[in-house]
């Protein structure tokens, strides 16, 4: 597939290319059998630079070439190169470029146009091409030995730019060799460098319009999402002949057409508009990449290509390592003016080292025109050898100079719970220091920038439903939901609502003996984990601690700033960080859905316990504390009941989860606790029979609150259908005992039913509202997260009012219908904390 | 780390600190212009209250603005003197000793000023960092984790030896405890 969308995309740019297209289909599926090797084998890529391999690879094809045909058939044509080659190589890397790169790599482009020889027009020519680095073998090691983030970002930065600086001094140094060496002026280098800004600025420009354009446009792409690939496609590659037409850098522009509009085009086209454009650009680069070095390899077997010079060779090679040593080290330590924390030594040693001459140069090499440059020969030989040499030896051995050198990893193991709590607290405190000082903070700028982003350029560009889910999305939201009922419907009896709560932290620390959930629901009976963080491994009840103690510390500790480390490695995808984080605030949805199925549940049964109970109850009058928001005796019930899915919503879901949290506390206790409250004359329940006694879980559990239901109903099976509606009615006739509010029910139900969503009768709390989108979440999330509440909006105003409560006269129903206050009057009745020395009191809340 | 040891002659030095301290100056008397003098030639006797600190939009969301206040003003309430704000940015600046950022940041965790980071001392500065969103139970259990981890003599509470201890041991922790000006 790859090879057709290489040969697809290329329109027709002239005979001799398409002549080269048919030519080179039959090494290539060679190739392409190779190259799936290779990616296949990841082993053999962790000892051996992947450049490495290819090299090998083409030389060993550039044999087979040269022993079959005596003669090089496949040459590098400059069309092809600059027209499809170079731009899938660098679209990619531009498109991938996680935005914070730019400054770094912005700052460090300088970097590799250092190693210029003095002398000849050619040999400037020559050094612009030779110094184009290729760090993706370097990045390829580094990632491997885990070294820390800024000297990875470093090169990484370098990377990106440096490619498309070259190709542009390349350009400007060909023209001064057609102008010929003897006709170049002083004033002529000045001009040199002006047409270098210019061109790179200008290219830097059309390329940021054309991201807008492509921004702008993929907002209107909704309906047709077929089309959004392409849009992508083209306009980044109409960004490059653009800027080629108007002879600025195209590879600039194209690298920044890329970083651009990343953001909002990634925001904008749907899920597998995305993953085609990622994966197209991964293969098309790829096999761009593969290309120039069987090229290279082929060209090496082939003598007619070049001629050898000892002394250049070996000149070439030490200028090398003393001009990047050189220019690395002069640029750190310009940079070191500027940096909170300077680069070592040590860094600048590996990033020295770390110049692998690649694809790039050789291309741009062979490109040169043999009638304008006498030397190309000879260059080409050079550029071979070094090619050869920075690839094989010190890609070879950089990994053990980096070992060697104990270059500063990234700390692989986990920081611990202290280093957390503490670089947490010195980033605030130093942000403090620096507002106080009134410094524009590291970040400042880059906030003022977000800051404008949101404003504006996101209005602008990114479509209104931005956010709407991915269908995958949908469905695992559906499925969990249904799980979620379904475990409540039949392991209810085990799964008590106590246990529900078990991804909250607090009934974890609850239950110090149980240290492992899921053990802890299997023993129980229930195959059905809610946690969607516990993962199955039986670690040691101290490290599972810890690990919740590190989830839970992840989730809650708030961030002054923000930190980025993305790996990035030309062939292979990566989780983006987005996704993660939609996974992360979709599992604490979840989670707080599932902590609302019971508490609201409880609240209900406490509801209607607090109406009918002594109020001098020392743990009842707290509970109506807790409850005053919903307990209002004035509003009808039901009306109440209604609006609860919304007012839920609404509220903030924390609120309950928070609540939920406390209620395990009671449960252990509350089995002999509610034995003993029903002898007890000041509770007065309906007529618990000693009987229900027995069950009194599997029974509470069916009542559940109509607001999971009425939601519930629309995803529920078919064949639950019946025992849910069951559940319900058995439900409602439970919930509306009080007679007085009786008579308002049609109205109230005939009101729902002209779908007029009856507003949460009570006003939230606002502190529990503010909780519930805590301030400390970076916007991103924040927004995902509302979005979320926005997605299940939809479901309200369709929501039916449940099937209207039958008369509860069937056993079954009254058998529920009483057995559920059995079970609230443990949890209700739970002695005040005098009596038992481990049960919480209220402050919590 | 530690080791990099920045060259300065005397000359070079003093030019560097007077400079930096002209800075901070300005930037001090910007806080409160009717309350700093231009001349300090004879050190006058000024403070700028905490409130006027505590205030600065900037610093409305840092949980720990008035414990910084405090722990680098001299009489602990948070009135910084021209001295105190330099004192302020020569501890956080790079040059400081390690020990010393390890001692002031002691200082900043210490809230009850007993010179011993007790757990009601943890718990406080977890409620900042977290806005107050955790149970009690999982601060308590976060606490305890800190304590099992630092607290070498086991006496339920960190002195500074601990402290400092478990800062050396992160390697880059400290590192980043700096700011340039």
């Amino acid at each position: 597939p790859g090879r057709q969308s290489g040969s697809l995309r290329a329109p027709n740019p002239g005979k001799q290319t398409l002549l080269w297209l048919v030519e080179v289909v039959k090494p290539f599926s060679l190739l392409l059998f190779l190259f799936l090797v290779f990616h296949f084998s990841q082993r053999f890529t962790t000892v051996v630079p992947e450049s490495c391999v290819l090299i090998i690879l083409g030389l060993v094809l550039g044999g087979i070439v040269l022993i079959a045909n005596k003669k090089q058939l496949y040459q590098l044509d400059p069309g092809l190169f600059f027209l499809f080659l170079l731009p899938t190589i660098v679209g990619d890397a531009g498109y991938f470029m996680p935005a914070r790169f730019c400054l770094y790599g912005a700052k460090m482009a300088g970097v590799i146009d250092d190693n210029v020889e003095a002398g000849l027009m050619e040999f400037l020519l020559f050094g612009a091409l030779i110094s184009a680095v290729d760090p993706v073998a370097v990045l390829a090691v580094f990632e491997e030995v885990h070294v820390n983030e800024m000297l990875f970002i470093i090169v990484f930065g370098e990377s990106l730019l440096n490619d498309a600086v070259t190709v542009v001094l390349y350009k400007v140094y060909i023209s001064f060799v057609e102008v010929g060496p003897g006709n170049v002026l002083t004033a002529d280098y000045f001009k040199g460098v002006a047409s270098f800004l210019i061109v790179s600025i200008g290219g830097t420009l059309v390329g940021l319009i054309f991201a807008v354009i492509l921004a702008f446009i993929t907002r209107f792409t909704k309906k047709v999402r077929i089309i959004e690939p392409l849009f992508v496609f083209l306009l980044v590659y109409l960004a490059y002949l653009t800027a080629e037409l108007f002879s600025l850098s195209a590879i600039l522009s194209m690298t920044f057409c890329g970083i651009g509009c990343n953001k909002y085009v990634e925001a904008n086209i749907s899920q597998k508009s995305r993953t085609t454009v990622k994966y197209t650009m991964k293969t098309l680069a790829s096999i761009a990449e593969t290309i120039i070095f069987i090229f290279l390899g082929i060209s090496a077997v082939d003598k007619s290509k070049w001629a050898w010079d000892t002394g250049l060779v070996s000149c070439t090679l030490i200028f090398i390592f003393v001009f990047r040593a050189m220019g690395v080290v002069g640029q750190t330590w310009i940079l070191n003016k500027f940096r909170l924390i300077p680069l070592e030594k040590i860094d600048q040693v590996v990033m020295s080292y770390g110049g692998l001459r690649g694809a790039v140069a050789f291309a741009l090499v062979v490109l040169l025109d043999g009638e304008q440059v006498k030397a190309k020969d000879y260059f080409v030989a050079t550029t071979i050898v070094v090619v050869f040499f920075t690839v094989m030896f010190q890609g070879l051995t950089i990994k053990p100079l980096v070992k060697w050198l104990k270059v500063p990893r990234s700390t692989n193991r986990k920081p611990t719970i202290n280093e957390e709590i503490h670089e947490r607290a010195f980033d605030h405190i130093l942000a403090a220091v620096e507002d106080i000082a009134g410094l524009s903070g590291y970040h400042h700028w880059r906030d003022k920038w977000e800051q404008f982003d949101k404003n504006y350029l996101s209005k602008l560009l990114m479509r209104k439903s931005v956010y709407c889910k991915s269908e995958l999305w949908e469905a695992y939201q559906k499925i969990n939901i249904r799980d979620a009922i379904s475990v409540i419907d039949q392991g209810g009896n085990i799964l008590t609502s106590a246990r529900l709560s078990l991804p909250s932290m607090a009934s974890r620390t609850s239950f110090p003996e149980v240290t492992n959930v899921t053990n802890y629901l299997r023993e129980n009976g229930s195959g059905v984990c809610l946690d969607l963080q516990v993962i199955d491994t039986n670690p040691g009840a101290k490290v599972e601690e810890e690990t919740e103690t590190h989830h839970f510390l992840a989730g809650n500790l708030y961030k002054p700033r923000r930190r980025y480390q993305s790996p990035y490695s030309r062939h292979f995808m990566t989780l983006g960080d987005q996704e993660r984080q939609d996974r992360e605030v979709f599992q604490r949805n979840m989670r707080n859905r599932l902590e609302s199925f019971k508490s609201t549940h409880y609240k209900r049964h406490k509801k209607d316990r607090s109406q009918k109970k002594a109020r001098s109850h020392h743990r009842l009058s707290h509970l109506r504390l807790l409850l005053t928001p919903r307990v209002k005796p004035t509003k009808s019930q039901l009306k109440g009941e209604l609006s609860e899915p919304e007012k839920d919503e609404d509220v903030g879901i924390t609120f309950v989860a928070r609540k939920a949290a406390e209620t395990p506390k009671e449960r252990p206790k509350s089995v002999p606790a509610a034995l003993e409250v029903c002898q007890s004359p000041s509770v007065a329940p309906p007529s618990p029979t000693c009987g229900e006694k027995n069950l009194p879980w599997k029974e509470g559990i069916g009542a559940l609150p109509p607001c999971v239901s009425v939601e519930a109903t629309k995803i529920i099976p078919i064949d639950l259908q019946q025992a849910w509606n069951q559940s319900i009615s058995s439900l409602e006739s439970l919930a509306s005992p009080p007679v007085p509010q009786e008579p308002q029910h049609p109205r109230v139900s005939a009101l729902h039913r002209l779908s007029v969503p009856p507003r949460p009768p009570v006003p939230p709390p606002p502190s529990r509202a503010k909780f519930q989108f805590p301030a400390w979440k970076d916007e991103e999330e924040e927004g995902t997260l509302s979005q979320q509440h926005r997605e299940m909006q939809p479901l309200m105003p369709s929501l039916r009012p449940p099937p209207p409560p039958p008369p509860p006269s069937s056993a079954q129903s009254s058998g529920k219908r009483r057995n559920p206050c059995v079970y609230l009057r443990s949890l209700v009745t739970t002695p005040p904390s005098g009596s038992m020395p481990h049960s919480r009191g209220p402050t919590q809340l | 780390m530690g080791n990099k040891q920045t060259i300065f002659t005397a000359q070079q030095l003093d030019a560097y600190q007077v400079s930096q301290e002209k800075l901070l100056f300005h930037r001090y008397r910007d806080l409160a212009p009717q309350l700093v003098p231009l001349d300090y030639t004879n050190q006058p006797d000024v403070r700028l209250p905490y409130e006027l600190i505590g205030s600065m939009p900037e610093l409305k969301d840092n949980p720990f603005r008035q414990r910084i206040a405090e722990v680098f003003s001299e009489d602990g309430e948070g009135n910084m003197t021209l001295d105190d704000f330099l004192d302020m940015f020569s501890v956080l600046s790079e040059m400081a000793p390690r020990d010393l950022k390890a001692y002031y940041a002691f200082k900043i965790y210490d809230f009850n000023n007993d010179d011993f980071i007790c757990k009601s001392d943890l718990e406080k500065t977890l409620n900042k960092l977290t806005r107050n969103e955790l149970t009690e139970d999982e601060v308590r259990m976060v606490c305890e984790k800190v304590m099992d981890e630092a607290d070498l003599d086991n006496d339920g509470r960190l002195s500074l030896e601990d402290f400092q201890h478990m800062i050396v041991r992160a390697p880059d922790f400290l590192s980043t405890f700096h700011i340039r000006i």
